[in-house]
C-alpha cells in the first residue's frame, strides 16, 4: 500500500504519468500544489476514475478551485500526516 | 539495512537531478543499505553510450554507473514501456539488463522499504 | 507516535514545495509525532541561506524552520556537496576556500548525504517534497 504524493502541475511533470503506470491495487494518490489542476480536465479526471483520490484542501482553497472539486475528497495537512502512516511508504513522484 | 529504490525519472543533463540521485544511490549502498535502481521515462536516457556531458559543461558521472557491481547495486530496472516510447532497443544501453514491465516495477516498489524519485 | 525523517529538495522561493514540507513538518509535531531530521538536498539546501531576505510583509520560511529547530529541537541538515555546488557556505566551508563571507549558520548545520541514509534507516517513515 503507497501514497503516491503529486506536487507539480501535469503540464510541468510527468510524474502523474509514471506514478499511473505502476500505480497498484490499495495504493492511494494524494494531488498537492498545482497537481491539483488536473482534477479539472475531463482527460485527468478519466484516468483517475477509478483509484483513490485526495487533494490537499488549503492548496485546492488557495486555488479558489473549491467550488469546481467538490466530489473530490479533500484533507488537511493533519489528515496527510496520519494518510501517509496509514500507507506503507510515500512515493513523491 | 532498508531496501532502498532510487529512480531516475528525468533525463540526463539538462538537470542536476540525475547526477544528485546517482550520489545518493552510491552513498546509500555505501553505507550498507540493499539499494536497487529504475529508469524510467527520459530517465533511461542517461544509459545511453557514448555520451559526451563535459562538452555542455556538466560532469561525466555517467561513467560511474560502470560502477554499480563494486557498490554491490545489483538490481538495476528499466522500464520497457519507456524503453518503447523512446524507440530504444536493449543494445542502446551500456549496462547489461533487462526490460521490466510495468506490473513488475509495481511489484518491486512494494517490496522496498523507501523510494526516492530524481 | 511515530518518527519521521523530512528530505526537502526544491528552493524556499519560486516553489510550494518547501513550504509544504515545513507545514508537513509542523502538522506532525503538533499529532504527537517527531520529526528525526530534516534533510535539504539537491535545490533545497537554499532554504538555509541567511541572507534570504522576503519583504517584511511575506512569510518566512526560513525563519519557520528556525522556529521548529527551537520549539521542537529538530535538526536542519544540509547536503554539504549540494550547499557548495549552489553557494549555501557556512564559516567552515567558506574559510577553506579562502572566502570572506558566508550564508550558511546555525541552526542548519552541514552534514553529509550518509545523514540521509542514516535518517531514513532510522526513521519510521520518508517524506520528500
Amino acid at each position: 500500500m503507497i501514497l503516491h504524493h503529486i506536487q507539480d502541475s501535469v503540464e510541468q511533470s510527468s510524474g502523474l504519468t509514471t506514478c499511473l503506470r505502476y500505480i497498484a491495487l490499495g495504493d492511494s494518490i494524494l494531488l498537492s500544489g498545482n497537481a491539483i489542476n488536473c482534477l479539472l480536465k475531463r482527460e485527468w479526471r478519466a484516468k483517475l476514475a477509478n483509484l483513490r483520490v485526495v487533494a490537499l484542501k488549503e492548496d485546492v482553497n488557495a486555488r479558489g478551485l473549491q467550488d469546481y472539486l467538490k466530489d473530490v475528497k479533500q484533507i488537511s495537512y493533519n489528515e496527510f500526516v496520519e494518510l501517509s502512516l496509514e500507507h506503507e511508504k510515500v512515493i513523491s513522484w | 539495512m532498508k531496501k532502498l529504490c532510487i529512480i531516475f525519472r528525468q533525463a540526463p543533463h539538462g538537470t542536476a537531478h540525475g547526477r544528485e540521485g546517482l550520489d545518493l544511490s552510491l552513498l546509500s549502498a555505501s553505507f550498507e543499505q540493499e539499494v536497487s535502481l529504475l529508469f524510467s521515462d527520459e530517465g533511461l536516457l542517461t544509459l545511453l553510450k557514448s555520451q559526451d556531458p563535459e562538452s555542455i559543461g556538466s560532469k561525466d558521472y555517467i561513467a560511474a554507473l560502470g560502477a554499480l557491481s563494486l557498490y554491490d547495486i545489483e538490481t538495476v530496472l528499466v522500464c520497457q514501456e519507456s524503453m518503447q516510447a523512446l524507440g530504444l532497443e536493449l543494445e542502446d544501453l551500456r549496462i547489461d539488463l533487462s526490460a521490466a514491465l510495468p506490473t513488475e516495477i509495481s511489484k518491486h516498489l512494494a517490496e522496498v522499504d523507501e523510494v526516492l524519485v530524481f | 507516535m511515530s518518527k519521521f525523517i523530512i528530505q526537502v529538495n526544491s528552493a524556499a522561493y519560486g516553489s510550494a514545495s518547501s513550504y509544504s514540507a515545513y507545514r508537513f513538518a509542523k502538522a506532525a509535531i503538533e499529532n504527537g509525532h517527531t520529526i528525526e531530521k530534516v534533510f535539504f538536498y539537491q535545490d533545497g539546501v537554499l532554504n538555509t541561506n541567511h541572507l534570504n531576505s522576503p519583504a517584511s510583509d511575506e512569510f518566512d520560511l526560513k525563519q519557520a524552520w528556525v522556529e521548529l529547530h527551537q520549539l521542537h529541537g529538530v535538526a536542519l541538515v544540509n547536503c554539504v556537496s549540494a550547499a557548495l555546488r549552489r553557494g549555501v557556505l557556512s564559516e567552515s566551508e567558506a574559510k577553506e576556500n579562502q572566502y570572506s563571507h558566508w550564508n550558511m549558520q546555525a541552526p542548519f548545520t552541514m552534514g553529509g548525504l550518509g545523514e540521509l541514509v542514516i535518517g531514513i534507516e532510522t526513521a519510521d517513515r520518508l517524506v520528500s517534497f
